[in-house]
C-alpha cells in the first residue's frame, strides 16, 4: 500500500475548513467523507486521525461544535465554521495558491529556459 | 494569540477530561455506526460491514492517544502524576517526609526571619525621598578620626560648597518639657535651617521653621512628634494654643511632623539650633552634619568637595582648628554603623545552617535514591526516559522543598512576632521588621533555589551508574552503592565542619560575653537605683554662678536628704552623669598640668600651654559628691574624697582615677598636684588632686578603665553638660523606694520630671545587642548540632543496615561485639575527624571576620576550638553509638539470611 505522505496529514486541517465551508455543519463522518471523496481515496483509511485534528481546530476558535442527530437518528457532533475559521480559511487558501503557483513553475521549468 | 487560546482552553479542558473521553467515545461510535450503514447499503455482509469500518477507522487507542495529547497539556499532567506518585511515596515513608521538611523548614525558616531584619535594617531604602542623596557629614580630624562640626567650620561648609543641595547641622539631648499633659524629660533636637529640607519632610500639620525663628534670640518656636503630639498634646489640631516650656523658655508649637518621621531617632521636637547662638569655635565639635548632595552630585564629589574647604580652614586657622579633612557618607550606611558586622555575622550564620539542613536532606535523598534504584531501573526499562525520571526527581524535591519553605515562613512569621521583645533597642530601623514581599520574595528563592539544587543533585545520582547492572544485580550485590554511600560521608563531613564554624562563632561570642558580664566596671552594680533627672540650670551659660550654684545645692541637699530618710536607703550620692550606662557621652577632654605654673587667665592663655604635650593629659570629666563614691562602692586609694570643708569659696580639688595617676604621674605622688580642666565647665579655677580612687570602667566594660578626673558638684556645679543622676544604694525592693522617691521629688520639684531606673537595667541595655546576637548565633549553633547528629546518625544507621550481612559474615567468622562496635563507630569517627579539622580550618579564617565583637579573647581562642571539636565529635559518636549498638546486636544467622 502507498504510505500517505505527511504534507497530506498537514493539510487535513484545510481540508476540514474548506468541506465545511463549502457543505456547511457537518458531522465527523460527514467531513471524513467528503474528504475522501474529493481526494479520491487518499484518505481512505486511518479516518480516525479526523478528530484529533477536529479538537485541535475547536480549540483555535476555527470551528466550533455542538450535539445534534444524524440521518439514522442518533446522537452526533456538528461541526460548524467559525468566522475566525473563515478568515483563517482566506488566508490559508491564498498561501497554498502562492505555493502552489510556485511549486507548479518549478516544475514546469526545462533546462533551455533557464540558459 | 492563537496558541495562548488554545493553551487555555488545554488547560480547562484536562480539568474536565472525563468528560472530553465520553464525547470522543460516542463520536467513534456514531462514526463506524454510519460507515457501517454505509457499508450495509454498499452490499457487504453485516459482520463485514463493521470490520471494514474498523479497518478503515485506523487504531483507535493510537487516536485516542494523539486526541489526549491535543486536549490536554501533557507536561502539567505528568507534573501531576509525579506529584501524586510522590505523596504517594511520603505517606508510605512518612519519616523520611517528615525529618527532610523539618529539616528544611528549621534553615529556610531561620533564613527567612533573620533575612527579614537583614532587610528592614540593611537594604530597605529610608523612608525619605530619595534618600539615597542624603549623607551623614563629619569633620575629620588628622587621625582620621570623625568628629562632629564645630559651628563655625560648619558655617563655612554651609556657605562654601557646591555640592550640596542643603545642609544643615543638629544635636539632640535630654530636656524636661512641660506644657503637655504632663511635664516629662525627652529628647530634644536643636537643628538648623535646612534641616527639614535636607530630609525632604514636610510637617504634617503646621508649617517649618520660618527665618524669624532661626536668627539669634528670634521668636521660639517648637515642632513637635507625631507621637508626642498624639500622647501628651491630645492630638489638638489647633496649634496656635499649644506651647512647650523647657529650660526656661517658652516655644510655641508651629507643626507637627508624620508618624513615621522619626529623626534622630526617638525625638519628641525640633527647636532652632540658631535660637541659642554659641560662642564662635572651630573646635568644639557640637553639631552632627547632614546634607542632601545636588542632583547629579556622587557622594565621592561632595567629600572631596568638603575636604578642599576643611584644608582651606586648617590652612587659615591653623592650631586654632582641628580638622584637616571631611567625611561624607550615605545617611543609611551612617545608620547602621557597627550594626552591620553583627547582621552580616548573623545572615552568614544562617546561611551555613541552611547549608547544613540542605546537606542533610541531600544526605536523605541519597539513601532513597540507592534505595530506589531498582525500581528506577524498572521504570527506565520500561521506556521512561532519562529526562521523565529528572523529572520525577524535580518534583519530589519541590514538594519537599514548598512543604518546608511553607512552614518555613510560618515558622518565621511567628520569630518575626517574637522578635521585637528580644532585639536590642539600639537596633536602628526595627520598627520596619516584617514578613513582607521582598522577605516572602526572598524565602521563595531560596526555596526554588534549593529545591531545584536538591533536584538535580538526587536526579544526578540517581542517573549515575548503569541502570541495567541495578536491575541485573541482586540484592546481595552493593557495588552501585558504593559511591552514593560515599558521598553522602562527604556531606555529613561538610556538615560537620560547617558546624564546627558555627558552633566556633557562637561559643566565642558567648565567652566574650560572659566575660564581659564578670567584668568588675569597678564598682558594685547591685541595688543601685538611678534617678535622672533636671536641675533648674541658667540659660545659655555653662560656668556656674555662686547664686545659681548655692540654689542648687540647696535644693539637691533637700532631695538627698528626704531620699536618705527613706527606709531602706543605705547611701545616696550625686553624679553628673552615670558610668557604663552613658557609655559613649561621657564629657571628656583635655586637661591642663600646671606643673607650679601660674593657671591660665582665660582660654586664650589655656590653647597656650596645651600646646605644651607634657603639660596636658586626657580624661574624662565627673562630676560628684562625697556620697557618690560610697554609694557606688568606688575605693579610695590614696588621700581623701571630697568633704565638708570642699565648698564653693574654698580652693577647688579634684579626685583622680588610678589609671590616670599611673598614666600621668608614673612613680610620683599626684597629690597636691595642680591641674586646670576649665575648658569642660568654663570654670578656669584650678583644681588641686586631693585624692586617687579606684578605676571604673567609665566607657563601657568593653573598654580598659579610663581616666578620669572627679570634680565636687558643691564647687563646679550642675553645668548645661551634665545629665544630673541621684543614686542611691539600698536592698529594699525598688518599686517601694521609686514609689516613696518619686512623692519626694513630685513635693520638692513638682515640675522636674524623674527618670527612675536601676543601674542593672541600663547595663541590660547597653548589653542587649551582644546579648541578641550571642542568643541567635547560640540558637543557630544548636539548631545546627542537632542536624549534624541527625546526619552522622542517618549515615552510619543507613550504612549499618547495607552491611548487616557483612556484619553477619564477621561474627560467624569469630568477630567480637567489640569489634563491630568498633567498625562502625570508627565510620562516624572518621568522618567527625575529618570534618573537625576541615571545620578548624575554615573557622580560623572565618572567626576572624568577627573580632570586632569579640571581647577579652582572641578570634582564634585555642580553648574555644577544642572545646568545640571535642563537643562535636562526643555528639556524632554518640550518634554513630546508636545503629553500632544495634549492629552489635546482630543474630549471624538471621544477618546471613539477610536479604
Amino acid at each position: 500500500m502507498k504510505q500517505k505522505t505527511d504534507v497530506l496529514q498537514g493539510t487535513l486541517a484545510l481540508m476540514v475548513l474548506k468541506t465545511l465551508d463549502v457543505l456547511g455543519p457537518l458531522h465527523g463522518y460527514g467531513i471524513a467523507r467528503r474528504i475522501e471523496q474529493i481526494s479520491g481515496d487518499l484518505l481512505a483509511v486511518n479516518q480516525g486521525t479526523l478528530y484529533p485534528v477536529l479538537l485541535k481546530l475547536e480549540q483555535e476558535g476555527a470551528i466550533a461544535s455542538e450535539w445534534g442527530a444524524s440521518e439514522n437518528n442518533r446522537r452526533a457532533r456538528f461541526y460548524r465554521l467559525t468566522r475566525a475559521g473563515r478568515v483563517q480559511l482566506q488566508a490559508e487558501t491564498h498561501g497554498w495558491n502562492q505555493t502552489a503557483a510556485i511549486i507548479g513553475r518549478f516544475f514546469a521549468v526545462k533546462a533551455e529556459d533557464l540558459s | 494569540m492563537r496558541s495562548l487560546r488554545r493553551f487555555l482552553t488545554r488547560l480547562f479542558t484536562s480539568v474536565k477530561r472525563r468528560q472530553q473521553e465520553e464525547r470522543l467515545r460516542e463520536e467513534i461510535e456514531e462514526h463506524l455506526a454510519l460507515e457501517t450503514a454505509d457499508n450495509l447499503r454498499a452490499g457487504m455482509p453485516k459482520s463485514e460491514a463493521h470490520r471494514q469500518a474498523v479497518l478503515k477507522f485506523g487504531a483507535v487507542e493510537a487516536i485516542k492517544e494523539t486526541y489526549r495529547a491535543e486536549q490536554g497539556l501533557p507536561f502539567i499532567e505528568t507534573l501531576l502524576q509525579d506529584l501524586r506518585y510522590t505523596l504517594r511515596m511520603f505517606l508510605r515513608n512518612p519519616g523520611f517526609a517528615v525529618v527532610a521538611i523539618l529539616t528544611l523548614a528549621v534553615g529556610i525558616g531561620a533564613a527567612t526571619a533573620t533575612f527579614s531584619v537583614v532587610d528592614a535594617v540593611l537594604l530597605r531604602s529610608l523612608p525619605y525621598p530619595n534618600s539615597q542623596k542624603i549623607v551623614r557629614v563629619w569633620e575629620q580630624a588628622p587621625d582620621g578620626h570623625r568628629m562632629n562640626m564645630a559651628g563655625s567650620n560648619f558655617d563655612d561648609f554651609r556657605t562654601q560648597n557646591n555640592t550640596f543641595a542643603s545642609l544643615a547641622g543638629y544635636e539632640d539631648g535630654l530636656s524636661s518639657v512641660s506644657g503637655g499633659s504632663e511635664p516629662v524629660r525627652v529628647d530634644i533636637a536643636a537643628v538648623s535651617s535646612d534641616f527639614f529640607k535636607a530630609l525632604g519632610v514636610e510637617p504634617l500639620r503646621g508649617r517649618v521653621f520660618v527665618s524669624d525663628e532661626q536668627r539669634p534670640h528670634g521668636t521660639p518656636a517648637a515642632i513637635v512628634s507625631y507621637g508626642y503630639w498624639q500622647r501628651y498634646l491630645g492630638s489638638a489640631t489647633d496649634l496656635s494654643r499649644l506651647h512647650l516650656s523647657m529650660e526656661g523658655a517658652v516655644y510655641p508649637v508651629v507643626g507637627v511632623m508624620p508618624p513615621e518621621f522619626d529623626f534622630p531617632a526617638g525625638v519628641a521636637a525640633w527647636i532652632p539650633s540658631e535660637l541659642n547662638p554659641e560662642l564662635p569655635s572651630r573646635s568644639a565639635h557640637n553639631w552632627r552634619g547632614i546634607g542632601r548632595v545636588r542632583d547629579g552630585v556622587t557622594v565621592a564629589q561632595a567629600r572631596a568637595n568638603l575636604s578642599t574647604i576643611a584644608r582651606r580652614i586648617k590652612q587659615q586657622y591653623g592650631k586654632e582648628a582641628d580638622l584637616d579633612d571631611a567625611a561624607v557618607v550615605p545617611l543609611a550606611d551612617a545608620m547602621v554603623g557597627d550594626v552591620r558586622t553583627a547582621l552580616l555575622i548573623l545572615l552568614g550564620a544562617v546561611g551555613l545552617l541552611l547549608l547544613i539542613s540542605c546537606a542533610n536532606v541531600a544526605g536523605l535523598l541519597l539513601a532513597r535514591t540507592s534505595a530506589r534504584r531498582k525500581e528506577l531501573a524498572v521504570r527506565a526499562a520500561l521506556g521512561a526516559s532519562r529526562g521523565r525520571l529528572v523529572q520525577q526527581f524535580l518534583v519530589e524535591s519541590l514538594t519537599l522543598s514548598f512543604a518546608g519553605g511553607a512552614l518555613g515562613i510560618l515558622i518565621a512569621t511567628s520569630a518575626v512576632s517574637i522578635l521585637p521583645a528580644i532585639l536590642p533597642a539600639n537596633l536602628p530601623r526595627q520598627q520596619g521588621i516584617a514578613i513582607n514581599a521582598s522577605v516572602l520574595l526572598f524565602a521563595l528563592g531560596a526555596v526554588i533555589v534549593v529545591a531545584v539544587s536538591l533536584g538535580l543533585f538526587a536526579a544526578w545520582r540517581a542517573a549515575a551508574g548503569d541502570l541495567q547492572e541495578a536491575l541485573s544485580a541482586g540484592s546481595r550485590s552493593y557495588s552501585g552503592e558504593g559511591a552514593g554511600q560515599r558521598l553522602r560521608g562527604f556531606l555529613v563531613v561538610g556538615e560537620i565542619a560547617t558546624t564546627l564554624v558555627i558552633l566556633v562563632g557562637a561559643c566565642l561570642l558567648g565567652r566574650s560575653f560572659m566575660r564581659l558580664i564578670s567584668t568588675s566596671p569597678g564598682f558594685r552594680q547591685q541595688d543601685l537605683i538611678t534617678m535622672e533627672f533636671s536641675l533648674p540650670i541658667p540659660q545659655g551659660q555653662v560656668a556656674m554662678g555662686a547664686s545659681a550654684l548655692t540654689h542648687q545645692i540647696h535644693l539637691l541637699d533637700e532631695i538627698t536628704t528626704r531620699l536618705r530618710a527613706i527606709p531602706g536607703a543605705e547611701t545616696v550620692g550625686v553624679a553628673g552623669a552615670m558610668p557604663v550606662a552613658a557609655g559613649d557621652d561621657l564629657p571628656d577632654g583635655l586637661f591642663l598640668i600646671l606643673n607650679g605654673q601660674k593657671p591660665p587667665a582665660n582660654f586664650d592663655d589655656f590653647g597656650r600651654i596645651a600646646q605644651n604635650r607634657s603639660q596636658t593629659g586626657q580624661a574624662l570629666y565627673a562630676i560628684a559628691d562625697r556620697g557618690y563614691f560610697r554609694t557606688m562602692g568606688i575605693p579610695l586609694i590614696r588621700g581623701r574624697l571630697f568633704g565638708e570643708e570642699d565648698s564653693f569659696d574654698s580652693p577647688n580639688v579634684a579626685v583622680i582615677s588610678e589609671s590616670l595617676a599611673r598614666q600621668r604621674w608614673p612613680n610620683q605622688n599626684p597629690i597636691g598636684q595642680m591641674i586646670d580642666f576649665g575648658n569642660m565647665d568654663d570654670n578656669l579655677k584650678p583644681l588641686t588632686i586631693v585624692g586617687i580612687a579606684g578605676d571604673v570602667r567609665a566607657r563601657g566594660l568593653n573598654f580598659p578603665p579610663s581616666p578620669i578626673i572627679y570634680v565636687d558638684y558643691r564647687q563646679r556645679g550642675m553645668n548645661a553638660n551634665a545629665s544630673p543622676t541621684i543614686i542611691m544604694r539600698s536592698d529594699a525592693p525598688t518599686g517601694e523606694i521609686v514609689a516613696s522617691a518619686h512623692d519626694i521629688f513630685h513635693e520638692l520639684t513638682p515640675n522636674v520630671p524623674v527618670k527612675f531606673s536601676t543601674f542593672a537595667d541600663e547595663m541590660g541595655g547597653w548589653l542587649a545587642d551582644r546579648r541578641f546576637l550571642l542568643l541567635l548565633v547560640g540558637l543557630f549553633g544548636v539548631a545546627a548540632l542537632a542536624l549534624a547528629a541527625v546526619g552522622i546518625y542517618g549515615v552510619v544507621a543507613f550504612s549499618v543496615t547495607r552491611r548487616t550481612q557483612e556484619i553477619g559474615i564477621r561474627m560467624a567468622l569469630g568477630a567480637q561485639r567489640s569489634d563491630v562496635l568498633r567498625l562502625v563507630v570508627g565510620e562516624g569517627a572518621r568522618m567527625a575527624g575529618v570534618g573537625v579539622v576541615l571545620g578548624i580550618v575554615a573557622s580560623l579564617v572565618i572567626t576572624r571576620l568577627m573580632s570586632s565583637l569579640l571581647f577579652g579573647i582572641s578570634a582564634t581562642d585555642p580553648l574555644t576550638f577544642v572545646c568545640v571539636a571535642v563537643l562535636l565529635s562526643l555528639v556524632a559518636l554518640a550518634a554513630s553509638y546508636i545503629p553500632a549498638h544495634r549492629a552489635m546486636r546482630v543474630n549471624p544467622v538471621t544477618a546471613l539470611r539477610y536479604e
